[in-house]
């Protein structure tokens, strides 16, 4: 069957046997968008986040029949080069990533996070992001969280379109 | 003035063959020691000291760099990297001897049709020591022969010419690298390179950025599970659920019917199917049903009796002075260490492109050397017709030193005639780990009436980790007697007492059992600084200056004391509770690396809370602290997810946990929240860095929680008793 | 008038005024009506299987007493950390629906079902006696301001109750649990209990 929903602001429509498919693999093998992540597949790592209507949502257990209509934004989606994201920018800022597989889905998860919370606490951010990271950056993850937060208040001034 | 470039757009590169001239130790070389028992002893100690060189055949010219058509630089690496920030630190070192800035050196992996293949592997914490010498040499070769031939185009005496960021100018001319690579049939390689003074390097010692940095917050797909390639097919290959279970047959009617199916292939060991999707290729292959002969239904319990210093083989790797007889009144502790999972985030994979005689793997592994052999033998091709492309990884820490997978990869796509893109699910990783060892040990000291140490003894058993591993030559495991993986950690460091001994047990385990990164370092530790700490509180002493009193005056142990110092005095170590805070205090050496933690915790809700650990490292030079620091949080965080909520169960034959979330591990919450780290420098040229900083992390939290509780907690991963 | 009829007007009037007065009375206020013996059976009956069910762990997995969901058969807390949040439905940014979505999910083993939620914690079940449970379900301040009509439509139609039967496959597979009533049975006993007045047994 067609599936039809927006990416990354572009529409797309995807030839799918069978509706059920895990959305993750849509997004990387059909629309060839690799920066979603499969980890485990079962919704425990967390690296397959994206967002779909701005909220957190794991990709492997999300199958493209729902995601008809649906505005889905993935890392590529979330900022670039000449325009990153604060939470982007805050992730370079303070050098977090070691191997980089995990990344992308930290990010969805605090983009998420700061669309809700803006200006979270160390709590809010124990309680809501709980994606695996099996290098360790946590501790770097956490300031770039709060450093986030700031850039992303900062740009709030000069609106731009939230994500 | 430089010349224009009336050339199109297309990047056109001028391969430029640097013969790489390498004088190599290397591990084979040991082979020449013979039978002796001190010989073995001190082969142990060099081993476990050694720095890994980078070890290759150099006779055949290899690729190294390649100046582009816009002067930059690629550099073919043939370390990968996996997080640990080797491409870093080696476009940092080829920079500075290059003359060029960071911006116009790129990083790639070497694919192993450039020649500079790395036979050994990306591991061990060796990449940027081994290549230190190596790597600039050659990058100091060709800015000599580039100057050569600018000073020729141009005309100028060679020692009238400067360089920078790539341009070489003199009497009143320049030229980029670029340019003065055009034309050149032949190049004249200076036979000794002439090394800057480490005062000139501008970017050698300083915190660069990631030069991987922005592809990985920008979701670039750079990952061995991210390749494409044209008419790319996908498989997946039936595994077991149990330990040891043998393929009899398999019955594949249902699964040849499967939506998506292009074909099953069977083989004598295994049986795989290629469908047109990933989810289409697992489906088939639920759907293929599988007779195995079982032979051993084992339970978590027999491992664990199994595993008791005692039982299997045993080999002296360090004494001095006597052993401790069974009469003696001596205090002794037992510790223990469970079967440790990698699980690192991006599951083992592979894409296999067969075509004729000749096949392209686009992998990610850190046995690019083996991995081309395997897949070379099996598929009856050339060596030097199989290209093995590596890709950055998702994650290493010893998991991808086997690569079994790409043979099968290989099979299957030579067996459809399309590349076949191939990848473990998250349970056949954790199912077909090859885990860090379960651990025994029993820790033996006597004190003398004065409270200092006149016995320490460390017996200890494990598993494989280099043995039966591909990357260790046969005929090194007997030589030595001891597995050089599990012993890591396991020489003593107190050496001004009198009488010790490290005694290593090895048995055979029924599961496969590998390199987990620092091996035996986060075990042993463990057992060593838990003990040495109960002995301090026994002698009534400060845990801090009870170790430096009994640790020797070699170079490696001054610089063991200074971290040791450093750590204390950072963390302003101190034995008392405050605010329901303890501090735990453990130091290590290893690969060379000394290393020492404080650790403060406290216990909250009957959980073990690590607030903040202090971080002291001597890793030799430092070619980039920043990403120095950045291995000493990860291998806490790391660290501390072992020790206190990892590990695997056998249960009826059969692996455990086989998802995250059963498999508990450290989540953004239980890191600790402050992480400082010193560097010192007791050396003046790089080492071991990747792994050393895992030594410390366990006892420093058990010893905590012991002055906390009063409790001496033995075994991995710490669990406080259950209050009611 | 019979001393009978006095009473028995007496007691409806008495619970008519408070049903009038909005206030649900008490268990031990409720009055054993003049039941035939067949239907005092039936009601114990219905009471026993629609409890046996609501005491499933299935059930009581969401229904937790503290604010943690548990997970499977053998209850433990769920992975994560994940808790019930501000409005049961986890925290802000990752909730229920992050990974739950309105049905099953065969291929992670995640369950699903429309509106995945925690129960209320008024509606915490866990360590309480099956009394104690039916009180909760009975008292109109704990189970959500629900009348008995309203409660039956809720264990019998409501898609997140009915999830307990058709409760999926688990990470590895395997097919979870069904409780020990059948869903027909379970719509009948619940129907049958509260048509014969919602009677919590004395034992």
């Amino acid at each position: 069957m067609e599936i039809s929903f927006t990416v990354n602001g572009t529409s797309q429509s995807v030839e799918v046997a069978d509706e059920n498919t895990p959305l993750l693999w849509v997004i990387r093998d059909v629309l060839d968008l690799k920066g979603t992540k499969f980890g485990c597949g079962k919704a425990a790592c967390g690296a397959c986040t994206l967002l779909v209507d701005g909220e957190a949502v794991r990709s492997c257990s999300y199958p493209v029949k729902f995601a008809i209509g649906k505005k889905i934004t993935t890392i590529e989606g979330l900022g670039t080069q000449d325009n990153p994201h604060p939470v982007q920018q805050a992730w370079i800022d303070e050098v977090v990533p070691q191997c980089g597989y995990c990344q992308p889905g930290f990010m969805m998860a605090t983009a998420a996070l700061l669309n809700k919370v803006p200006n979270p606490t160390d709590d809010d951010i124990d309680e809501n992001i709980i994606n695996i990271c099996r290098c360790g950056t946590y501790y770097r993850m956490r300031k770039a969280i709060h450093k986030a937060a700031k850039l992303r208040a900062e740009s709030e001034m000069n609106i731009s379109e939230k994500v | 003035m430089a010349e224009e470039d009336n050339h199109s757009k297309q990047v056109s590169r001028r391969k430029f063959l640097v013969r790489g001239g390498l004088g190599t130790i290397g591990v084979l070389a040991i082979g020449t020691y013979i039978f002796r028992n001190n010989i073995r002893r001190e082969l142990l100690r060099m081993v476990n000291t050694l720095e890994m060189p980078y070890a290759d055949n150099t006779d055949k010219p290899m690729i190294w760099f390649e100046v582009t058509s816009e002067n930059t630089i690629l550099l073919h690496s043939p370390k990968v990297e996996m997080g640990q920030g080797t491409f870093t630190g080696i476009a940092q070192m080829a920079a500075d001897e290059l003359s060029v800035s960071m911006d116009q050196i790129y990083v790639v992996h070497a694919a192993s049709a450039t020649g500079n293949v790395d036979s050994v592997a990306t591991g061990g914490s060796t990449s940027i020591a081994s290549l230190w010498q190596p790597l600039r040499e050659l990058a100091a070769l060709l800015r000599e022969m580039l100057l050569e031939e600018a000073a020729r185009k141009m005309n100028v005496a060679v020692n009238q010419l400067t360089i920078e960021d790539g341009v070489i100018s003199g009497g009143g001319k320049s030229l980029t690298y670029a340019q003065t690579t055009e034309g050149v049939e032949e190049w004249k390689v200076p036979d000794k390179p002439v090394l800057k003074n480490l005062k000139e390097y501008k970017y050698v010692g300083k915190p660069i950025a990631r030069v991987d940095l922005k592809a990985k917050v920008y979701g670039d797909p750079i990952f061995g599970m991210d390749v494409q390639m044209p008419g790319m097919l996908y498989g997946a290959v039936v595994r077991p659920t149990k330990i040891g279970a043998s393929f009899i047959s398999a019955d594949t009617t249902d699964a040849e019917n499967m939506p998506g199916v292009v074909k099953i292939i069977s083989e004598d060991d295994f049986v795989g199917v290629v469908a047109h999707s990933m989810i289409e290729a697992e489906n088939a292959k639920e759907a293929i049903k599988v007779t195995w002969e079982i032979s051993n239904e084992i339970n978590t319990g027999a491992i664990i009796e199994m595993m008791t210093v005692g039982n299997g083989k045993s080999t002296v790797i360090q004494k001095s002075g006597e052993a401790l007889e069974v009469e003696d009144d001596f205090v002794s502790l037992e510790f223990r260490s469970p079967i440790g999972a990698h699980a690192q985030i991006e599951p083992n994979g592979v894409v296999a492109s067969v075509e004729g005689d000749s096949a392209i793997i686009k992998i990610s592994t850190q046995v690019i050397g083996i991995t081309r052999k395997e897949v070379a033998k099996r598929l009856g091709f050339d060596v030097e017709k199989v290209n093995v492309v590596p890709t950055y990884l998702g994650g290493g820490f010893g998991r991808r030193l086997h690569t079994p997978h790409a043979v099968q990869a290989a099979v299957m796509s030579k067996a459809v005639g399309k590349p076949v893109k191939y990848f473990f699910t998250r349970k056949e990783e954790f199912q077909h780990d090859m885990f860090r060892p379960p651990t025994h040990h029993v820790v033996k000291g006597k004190l003398s009436t004065e409270g200092w140490l006149t016995d320490l003894e460390h017996h200890f058993v494990s598993g494989d980790v280099g043995n039966n591993s591909a990357l260790i030559p046969g005929f090194l495991p007997p030589i030595i007697g001891a597995d050089i993986g599990a012993i890591r950690g396991g020489f003593i460091q107190y050496t001004k007492v009198p009488n010790y001994r490290s005694v290593y047990w090895h048995v055979d385990l029924p599961f496969a059992t590998s390199w987990w990164r620092s091996l035996g370092l986060l075990a042993n530790t463990f057992a060593m600084e838990s003990f040495i700490d109960e002995m301090a509180l026994k002698a009534g002493k400060d845990a801090v200056d009870f170790r430096l009193q009994q640790i020797g005056d070699e170079v490696i142990d001054v610089r063991l004391k200074n971290v040791i110092k450093a750590a204390a005095e950072k963390a302003n170590y101190s034995e008392e509770i405050t605010n329901g805070r303890a501090m735990g205090f453990a130091a290590s050496i290893d690969a060379g690396t000394p290393c020492a933690q404080v650790a403060e915790v406290s216990i909250v809700d009957n959980e073990i809370v690590v607030h903040k650990v202090t971080v002291s490292l001597d890793p030799g030079l430092a070619v980039n602290p920043d990403q120095i620091r950045a291995q000493c949080e990860g291998c806490v965080i790391m660290g501390l997810s072992a020790v206190l909520y990892e590990q695997m169960f056998i249960e009826n034959g059969e692996l455990l946990p086989t998802i995250y979330g059963p498999y508990q591990m450290a989540l953004m919450k239980n890191a600790p929240k402050e992480i400082d780290v010193i560097l010192l420098q007791g050396k003046d040229t790089p080492g071991a860095v990747g792994e050393p900083p895992l030594g410390p992390i366990g006892a420093a939290i058990a010893n905590a929680v012991r002055r906390l509780t009063g409790e001496r907690l033995a075994e991995l991963p710490l669990k406080l008793p259950k209050t009611t | 008038m019979k001393l009978k009829t006095i009473y028995t007007l007496l007691a409806i009037s008495t619970v008519g005024l408070m049903l009038a007065l909005g206030k649900s009375p008490n268990v031990s206020s409720y009055v054993v009506l003049n039941m035939p013996e067949s239907k005092m059976i039936e009601s114990e009956e219905a009471y026993g299987q629609m409890m046996d069910v609501l005491t499933h762990q299935r059930c009581m997995n969401c229904h937790p007493n503290d604010n943690i969901p548990k997970q499977g058969d053998d209850r433990h807390a769920h992975y994560f950390g994940l808790a019930r949040g501000k409005d049961d439905t986890g925290f802000e940014a990752t909730n229920c629906t992050t990974c739950h979505q309105s049905e099953n999910n065969d291929y992670s083993g995640v369950p699903g079902a429309p509106h995945w939620s925690l129960a209320p914690a008024s509606m915490g079940w866990e360590g309480l006696t099956r009394t104690e449970i039916a009180e909760r379900l009975l008292d109109k301040s704990t189970n959500g301001n629900r009348s008995h009509e309203e409660l039956v439509e809720h264990m019998t139609e409501d898609e997140l109750v009915l999830w307990a039967w058709t409760p999926g496959v688990d990470a590895n597979g395997e097919p979870r649990e069904l409780p020990p009533v059948s869903k027909d049975k379970f719509k009948k006993a619940v129907k049958s209990w509260f048509e014969n007045g919602a009677v919590v047994p004395t034992k």
